[in-house]
């Protein structure tokens, strides 16, 4: 762990905030760029124009054509990229040091002055139809896609590819008013991290994104989730897809580590209960796994596998069992070796620069504040065998929301 | 700089290789084994994936239970690798865990290969393959590569089959474990915050009396077969298309001219086939790359598409391969400059480094710091690359498809 970090954070006038990690002894620099939005805020008649704006405001800007975009990243070597989330519209990338104020003169160009091509628009449609199809032809990524829809409650519910009609509808015109009307410097988080001086930066990040205005927007509520049924979709493939979920706590929770550690003890590395019973004892499954997602407004634990139709009832008999015998079974060596993975994943996993840019801009999205990496360690550290007793009282491992995708629906 | 390469080999022909920089949290290791679907037989298909996963499943002094406990004691980062040539076992863990994990690593790579384990295992392998079935694009390379490579054994199955993987026997396992994992024919790398002095000396310890072993590999040439095929695959709605053709070698020098042309033409972004097809949303995507192996190489070329498209975004593919000597100096300066900061990114990272210090070592028995790295490609010209195109022409090659039934 590093023996102290450097962050500085300010909020410029028109209500940006900048985040500033100086780390020294690397030669790399990254920037990520978070403005809240995303297909949750999108006009239901539209779902997946988030995806199209940031492509298309990457399709030249300002007095540069696309190309011309396209070269000035390249010539200094930037890996970047220019996306539309679930949530949020994320420009981001990695570079040598001695090319961060270029990198933020193009970044800044596409979300200030984008050029908005119309006809690139029908180009941007196909690319992201054929990304729904090559979803559709990856039954492992579909089914947590599938998921999504039935679990959450709209518009939280929406898949992250956009829907065929919605994107199809989407126009020029459409675009730029979605574009003015949602880029809005309030709100957004540009954090910077890795080799840099934060005098420097502060400056050049000012140069270049003073002019920007308006107010991103906020999340719609978050609605009761539907309730927990079994669904199957018939699908010709070698595997069934099992994908079970259930509530967890959300994030700034005071059982969020809890959550976390409790799912380390599932699914933490190749001792978790999960991979043990599943995989080493049975030879169930190749990949089976337990992930704690969260946000300020829910938090859930997702648990997947995929196995061969045969094979299915047995897997899930023995993920169940697993999942429903977890409270108050937990012993001392497993909580302290998710809490090692959980820890060591966090120090190696935000070694880069990109990591750590990305990190900070989500913490201070999340929270309104950037936590060290000393202050997490602190958290997880403090999670006891009865915190994640207490938690899973809470949040009991006892009822899901199912959803299988396979040849043979399970039972039947 | 102050990371600093060193060597040193044991007297059973194990090979050590490290870079100690104490500017990184972490530290990587890894046992680098010159084996993999290549060195086969057909009876033994999938065996070096197979007995990879049997190095987590019990040692004369572990369990598989008690592994995969301590790999979580330690926070290890920990996972294995196996291609056509290379199986490949390596661990991040925080430096204070450093000889603790490279004790478990040398335990693990002496395993027991007991029977019940054995036949566990053996089920979440044919889980694997049924997994990598529902894949598209690996299931038409895979079928690309076995008809490329005609017998050659380079186009040899990483995975195996049902029908080979259900057929095989811990004794043979047992034999070919005997066959390749002696140690002359593996490296074990190091990198990020270490002792190079502590790791010489428990290597020493823990793997000095490994058998030394004779194990080889033939390179002989491979007949390049030019064809056109097409597979055809069930419930899928996108077509995949990739074009094969000779490539160069991990040892050829050319390798740098192909490395940078396959930026130049398939590049995610800025490339010709970012612009022509990519960027026109002809196809879902597109790249290419040159995949240096073991004296040979493949130079591969693919996109994933609507099945309506094909045809068109075929032709340009051809059309774009047959001119790869087109490029202007700014593409290829371009180039260099992005493949110049991806190495540099990646080697920020002891597990980064680690990978391409047991790389370049297992390939070329080199070592070469990144300044000297980067400074090979910067010198990469115009002349070089169309030298290398002499070679390597790119416009002769075999086209597979794989198309929604």
């Amino acid at each position: 762990m590093p023996d102290s970090q450097n962050i500085t954070i300010e909020t410029l006038s028109n209500g940006m905030t900048v985040i500033v990690e100086e780390i020294n002894d690397i030669e790399s620099v990254a920037y990520h760029l978070l403005i809240p939005g995303g297909i949750i805020n999108d006009d239901p008649a539209f779902i997946g124009s988030s995806l199209i704006i940031p492509e298309l405001t990457s399709r030249g800007a300002g007095e540069l054509s696309a190309k011309s975009l396209s070269e000035a990243f390249d010539a200094c070597g930037i890996r970047h990229s220019e996306s539309g989330g679930h949530d949020r519209f994320t420009y981001r990338g990695s570079l040598l040091s001695s090319y961060l104020d270029e990198a933020l003169r193009l970044t800044a160009l596409m979300v200030l002055k984008p050029r908005l091509p119309a006809e690139e628009i029908a180009p941007i449609q196909s690319l992201l139809l054929q990304d729904i199809a090559a979803m559709m032809d990856s039954p492992a990524r579909r089914v947590l896609v599938e998921m999504g829809l039935r679990y959450y409650p709209e518009p939280y519910n929406r898949s992250g590819y956009g829907t065929e009609p919605g994107i199809k509808a989407c126009n020029g015109r459409q675009q730029r008013l979605d574009w003015e009307r949602r880029y809005g410097a309030k709100g957004a988080v540009l954090s910077i991290a890795g080799r840099c001086q934060t005098k420097e930066v502060l400056k050049i990040v000012g140069r270049h994104f003073k002019e920007w205005g308006g107010e991103a927007e906020s999340r719609p509520p978050f609605g009761p989730l539907p309730p927990h049924a079994r669904h199957h979709i018939p699908f010709e493939s070698a595997q069934l897809q099992i994908c079970l979920a259930c509530p967890s706590a959300p994030y700034g929770h005071p059982e969020y580590y809890a959550a976390k550690v409790a799912a380390g003890i599932l699914s933490g590395g190749m001792c978790g209960r999960l991979f043990i019973e599943v995989r080493e004892k049975r030879g169930l499954c190749y990949s089976v796994y337990a992930r704690h997602s969260a946000t300020k407004d829910y938090g859930a634990l997702m648990v997947y596998a995929g196995t061969t139709p045969e094979r299915a009832a047995d897997t899930c008999d023995v993920l169940l069992e697993a999942l429903r015998s977890l409270g108050g079974t937990i012993k001392a060596d497993e909580l302290s070796r998710a809490k090692a993975n959980l820890k060591a994943a966090l120090v190696i996993g935000e070694e880069s620069s990109s990591a750590r840019a990305a990190s900070n801009a989500e913490d201070w999205w999340l929270d309104r504040r950037v936590r060290s990496l000393a202050e997490i360690i602190s958290e997880i550290e403090a999670v006891d065998c009865r915190k994640v007793d207490e938690h899973l009282g809470a949040y009991p491992l006892n009822s899901f929301m199912s959803v299988t995708l396979g040849p043979k629906e399970i039972g039947a | 700089m102050t990371a600093e390469i060193k060597l040193a080999k044991l007297s059973n022909g194990l090979e050590l290789i490290g870079e100690h920089n104490p500017n990184r949290q972490s530290a990587a290791l890894g046992f680098f084994v010159k084996t993999g679907a290549r060195d086969e037989t057909a009876k033994e298909s999938g065996v070096s994936h197979f007995l990879e996963h049997m190095m987590f499943k019990g040692s004369a002094r572990r369990s598989a239970l008690e592994i995969a406990y301590e790999l979580g004691n330690l926070g290890a980062q920990a996972n294995a690798c196996t291609n056509e040539e290379n199986t490949v076992f390596y661990a991040a863990v925080l430096p204070e865990h450093f000889p603790r994990m490279q004790e478990l690593l040398s335990d693990m790579l002496r395993p027991a290969l007991e029977e019940k384990e054995f036949e566990t295992e053996k089920k979440v392998i044919l889980e694997e393959i049924a997994l990598y079935q529902d894949r598209p694009q690996f299931y038409l390379f895979e079928r690309a590569l076995k008809d490329y490579f005609a017998d050659h054994p380079a186009g040899n199955s990483v995975l195996g089959s049902n029908e080979s993987i259900s057929a095989l026997q811990s004794s043979e396992m047992r034999a070919y474990f005997e066959r390749r994992y002696s140690a002359a024919n593996m490296t074990l790398a190091a990198s990020g915050v270490f002792s190079w002095e502590r790791f010489v000396k428990d290597a020493e310890s823990q793997c000095g009396h490994w058998p030394s072993g004779t194990a080889q590999r033939v390179l002989s040439p491979y007949p390049a077969r030019l064809t056109y095929r097409e597979f055809r695959k069930k419930n899928i709605l996108q077509t995949h298309v990739v074009f094969v053709s000779e490539g160069a070698a991990a040892q050829d020098e050319e390798r740098y001219a192909l490395a940078l042309l396959a930026l130049i033409i398939g590049d995610s972004t800025g490339s010709r086939f970012y612009w022509e097809l990519v960027d026109k949303g002809l196809v879902e995507s597109a790249g290419c790359d040159n995949d240096e192996r073991d004296g040979l190489g493949v130079f591969m070329a693919y996109a994933s598409l609507e099945p309506q498209n094909v045809e068109q975004v075929a032709g340009v593919m051809q059309r774009i391969l047959k001119e790869p000597g087109s490029f202007s100096d700014a593409e290829l300066e371009r180039a260099k400059t992005k493949l110049v900061a991806k190495i540099v990114l990646n080697g920020e990272l002891p597990l980064g480094r680690l990978m391409s210090l047991g790389t370049e070592w297992t390939y070329r028995r080199r070592a070469e710091p990144l300044a000297q790295v980067i400074e090979r490609i910067r010198s990469v010209s115009r002349v070089e690359v169309l030298k290398a195109l002499e070679r390597f022409s790119l416009n002769t090659w075999s086209q597979y498809r794989l198309i929604p039934e």
